[in-house]
């Protein structure tokens, strides 16, 4: 087989890279492992950051879907199933799992975008069935349609521990925790505040010491941090889980760059060790690029900006044609990605290869106006410079503005908002509200991406940016987004509140899970008795009334003790036994009386 | 050493009641050593009624003040404690304690309380469900009533704790230090306490608790079996007792009726099993007298101990011979319901060296030697 280009890897960096050398009529050869092409951009359902008209705001399976179909408008190759084995000094040797037979590819250039693979974690019984990477849980979900597990812990709080907490969430698990060694998230507020306002802890400076389980999870140990991340010791305590994701980042898959014989350093801010480049993604073999997360552990947006800068910089070569405008044009694009604060890292990296980066420029005060009273509009509650504008791009009337630079704080000129919520929809990153005050009382429109979707004049419980209840709201609007997915909900609620409330759930059936059915003792009043400091079972039998009923505590006796041990950290042999009483099936005065001594 | 200036044995409504009148007189240096958990012992299983229909003045007295905290007890300790005034039915089945309820009806009168003297007719008339067969006379009193003995007592135990008391369970006091006639201190299963007062409300354990300080506490401790209903309908608003009739009814406010009696033949002790014979007895009499009992299914039973004086009215006091040693004790079966005024004067008495609302210099120790002892009747 032989092509001109060569490039390893199917997903957002090989593709945008087969796009740009396609496009200036280079032959091109996608080789890729898996079953279609996309990469990693198939399991993602979340909306992506970045520049509105660079795929900002639009869904990774989407962008996967229109990548494909340019790549065959262009009659680009591509082989699925199929992993490149070998670099070897005659030949590159490709195999086919489907066909089960291998391919010698004769090429003149190279483009390396394999990605990267996950790290792992060292803490006792890893092995356990039931230990996930989040890339799995994020293939089984999303590419498959098959959930896990039912309780998740997540390990990790960077963007894809906390992407992976909100999918899992809309797929209806039951996110338990996610739990971030550092005393910060690492991954955007905006997605960390998704997650709080759905009431899914996130516990900073705590790690995972011990899976529980003998066949498979069943728990985890978690435990408390010191400022070195050495566990404080009696701060262990137990969560009840099936499925433990671990999302501990990435590491760039550097086997064939090896193999390839490129130069490598090592650049812990970009993931370890990379192949050595120049701007252009040339490596230290003239006809060898790279592109994507090989080159540095960064996200999608950038993998995609890489890939074009690679596939015209090899296309320039190959053809002679001057492509230096398109090459620019994404490198300008790459720079503004990189400017803010989440670029850093990438920044210090890639000056270690000798690649320097603008930083700054772009507004960083937070609007702090409310906007007026009584006006249906829109509120911003978007905090961090984050390299992003499609609020700013769909605005119909210029109310938003990033004031000149992408990575800017969003302002509303409320004077220009007309409340069409455009912005709502829009916004990847679920941070903009609608709010409007009546005389007698408010409404919120909150994004909304859960199904099913509540019905007007349906009672919810309406929930702050921790997730903590605050009061009850009534469904006023539903605004359904059929394109995006990204509906609106319009909740009234007492006045005072729409400052507070940014998110609600229905009380379906999962609010009354009942725990004690004789005396309807829901799980939610036994956490929130323990939560008031009932940390004694038999205290929290008399005060919840469990075991009170006809049963006698048969249903609710284990339960209730399942859920002291989970919440408190307690083992289930230190909680006290309920006594059990006479008599154990219940009988009347009546058969008493008629009773018979002999 | 951790250092409170007071200790209180024992976490029942008694050692709560007290630790959180305490903290709301300024003293927060409290600290409460319960054995097991926070309403384990005689509180957990008492049947929770509140009533100021006694033959002693000064029980009617000390009740009358118990009623009113009762009623504020939700705006005091913030706490939900099921209180209905739903009045109590005392019920005379022979022609001497018809005599005698008339004398008591008297003097309560002359106490304030507002009591009604009601013939069987007026009894069947209201209470239709009441079968007034052999019943001579009733009284009733709309201000008495019941409430959830668990509730008022974690409700006492959490308004304490928020006021700063320390609540220990599952920590066992071990000894009392006494010091040339002075309490210096205790000692627990969680450790040494510096304090300057130790309060025994220890209920069925008072006379062990006693003899830790070296003082003999006169009470003993009886079995007392209880049972409970599957839920009825809510019809039954009132507490029924009688003495001579030995036994008391209620309905909960979650349907279920409690019920108990006495038993004369119980051997002193700490005993907390059930017999069936108990039941046995009880349904006999019961469907008697409320026959719509008859098909109405018997949920769970379990016991309690009275914890007994000789006079049947509590010893509550600081003794006049261990300096700093005071006590709560010897109930007789009516702890829950006298909690609210004792907590709050005996706080008073140990704050402030004497009582404020009101006197309870009668219930103290002194009155077995000083042979003063006024024997309370009204008690099943």
């Amino acid at each position: 087989m032989k092509t001109k280009l060569l490039i390893v890897g199917g997903g957002p960096a090989g593709l945008s890279g087969a796009i740009a050398a396609a496009e200036s009529g280079v032959d091109v050869l996608v080789v890729d492992e898996g079953l279609e092409l996309g990469g990693q951009l198939v399991k993602q359902t979340h909306k992506f950051f970045g520049h509105q008209g660079f795929f900002a705001s639009k869904r990774g399976v989407e962008i996967a879907k229109i990548l494909k179909n340019r790549i065959e408008e262009l009659g680009v190759k591509y082989m699925l199933q199929t992993t490149l084995v070998g670099f070897y000094e005659d030949t590159a040797v490709a195999y086919s799992r489907e066909e089960d037979k291998t391919y010698e590819i004769d090429y003149d250039y190279v483009l390396l975008a394999t990605g990267a693979s996950e790290k792992f974690l060292v803490f006792k019984n890893n092995m356990l069935p039931g230990v996930y990477g989040a890339g799995a849980v994020q293939t089984l979900m999303n590419q498959y349609g098959v959930l896990p597990g039912e309780d998740f812990l997540i390990i990790g709080a960077g963007n894809i521990g906390l992407i992976v907490a909100y999918q899992i969430a809309q797929a209806g698990g039951n996110v338990r925790a996610i739990v971030e060694i550092s005393d910060k998230v690492g991954g955007y507020e905006v997605h960390a505040n998704k997650i709080r306002r759905m009431g899914i802890p996130i516990l900073l400076r705590h790690t995972i010491i011990k899976a529980i389980g003998k066949d498979r999870v069943k728990g985890a140990v978690i435990a408390k941090v010191d400022e070195n991340f050495k566990v404080i010791e009696g701060t262990e305590r137990e969560i009840v889980a099936d499925t433990i994701c671990l999302a501990v980042g990435l590491q760039p898959s550097i086997e064939l760059a090896s193999q390839l014989g490129v130069e490598m350093v090592y650049i812990p801010e970009l993931g370890g060790h990379v192949p050595k480049r120049d701007e252009n993604m040339r490596t230290s073999k003239r006809n060898i690029f790279v592109a994507g997360d090989l080159s540095g552990i960064e996200e999608a947006t950038s993998a995609m900006a890489e890939g074009y800068i690679a596939g015209y910089t090899i296309a320039q070569d190959i053809t002679g044609k001057d492509l230096s405008e398109k090459i620019n044009k994404y490198k300008e694009e790459l720079a503004d990605l990189r400017r803010g604060p989440f670029g850093k890292k990438v920044r210090s990296g890639l000056e270690k290869m000798g690649i320097v980066l603008p930083s700054g420029g772009y507004r960083t005060d937070l609007q702090k106006d409310f906007g007026p009273a009584g006006k249906l509009r829109a509120v911003m509650e978007c905090h961090q410079n984050i390299p992003c504008n499609p609020c700013e791009a769909v605005c119909p009337t210029n109310a938003i503005n990033m004031g000149g630079n992408i990575n800017g704080i969003p302002h509303i000129n409320y004077d220009k908002c007309v409340g069409c919520m455009m912005c709502v929809m829009k916004c990847p990153g679920l941070a903009i509200f609608m709010v409007q005050e009546f005389d007698e009382y408010s409404v919120v429109g909150i994004p909304y991406e859960f199904e099913p979707l509540p019905n007007v004049g349906d009672k919810v419980i309406l929930m702050d940016r921790n997730g903590e209840d605050v009061g009850e709201g009534v469904i006023q609007r539903v605004i359904k987004n059929r394109k995006d997915k990204t509906h609106v909900v319009y909740v009234a609620m007492e006045k005072g509140l729409e400052r507070t409330v940014r998110h609600f759930r229905v009380p379906s059936d999962e609010e009354d899970e009942i725990v004690c059915r004789c005396e309807e003792v829901t799980k939610r009043d036994v956490e929130k008795a323990i939560d008031m400091g009932f940390t004694d079972f038999e205290e929290l039998r008399r005060y919840l009334r469990i075991g009170m009923g006809p049963c006698g505590g048969r249903t609710c006796r284990l339960i209730t003790m399942g859920i002291l041990a989970r919440k408190t950290g307690k083992s289930m042999e230190e909680i006290s036994n309920m006594n059990l009483r006479p008599p154990s099936i219940p009988i009347s005065f009546g058969s008493i009386l008629r009773g018979e001594k002999e | 050493m951790k250092e409170y200036r007071v200790c209180i044995i024992g976490g029942g409504i008694i050692g709560t009641s007290i630790a959180f009148h305490l903290a709301k007189l300024g003293e927060r240096r409290v600290a409460v050593f319960e054995r097991s958990y926070i309403s384990s012992g005689a509180t957990g299983r008492c049947g929770g009624g509140i009533r100021q229909q006694w033959s002693a003045r000064m029980n009617v007295r000390l009740a009358m003040r118990s009623v009113k905290l009762f009623e504020r007890f939700e705006k005091d300790a913030g706490f939900d404690i099921e209180y209905r005034q739903g009045g109590y039915l005392l019920m005379a089945f022979t022609e001497e304690e018809a005599e005698r309820f008339e004398r008591n009806v008297k003097m309560q009168r002359e106490e304030g309380l507002d009591v009604e003297i009601l013939s069987p007719k007026m009894v069947k008339e209201r209470y239709p469900f009441i079968n007034t067969e052999n019943l001579i006379l009733a009284t009733f009193c709309q201000t008495d009533g019941h409430a959830n003995p668990h509730l008022a007592n974690f409700g006492y135990a959490f308004a304490a704790r928020r006021l700063g008391v320390d609540i220990y369970t599952h920590a066992e006091v071990k000894d009392i230090i006494v010091q040339n006639g002075s309490v210096m201190g205790i000692e627990s299963s969680i450790g040494s306490f510096k304090c300057d007062v130790v309060v025994n409300a220890a209920g069925a354990w008072s006379k062990e608790v006693g003899k830790m300080a070296g003082i003999d506490i006169p009470t003993t401790s009886y079995r007392h079996q209880i049972f409970v209903t599957e839920s009825l309908r809510d019809f039954f608003p009132f507490m029924a007792i009688s003495f001579d009739g030995n036994f008391y009814i209620r309905q909960t406010k979650h349907g279920q009726m409690i019920m108990g009696q006495g038993d004369p033949n119980e051997k002193p002790g700490v005993n907390r099993n059930v017999t069936y014979e108990f039941l046995k007895s009880m349904s006999e009499k019961m469907t008697k007298i409320f026959p719509f009992l008859e098909n109405v299914r018997i949920l769970r039973q379990w016991a309690g101990c009275y914890n007994m004086s000789p006079d049947a009215q509590p010893i509550v006091g600081c003794s006049k011979k261990v300096n700093g040693f005071c006590y709560a004790a010897g109930f007789s079966g009516h702890g829950f319901m006298l909690a609210p005024a004792v907590g709050e004067a005996l706080a008073e008495l140990i704050i402030k060296g004497s009582t404020e609302h009101v006197d309870i210099s009668f219930l103290d120790i002194d009155r077995f030697e000083k042979g003063e002892v006024e024997i309370e009747g009204n008690v099943v």
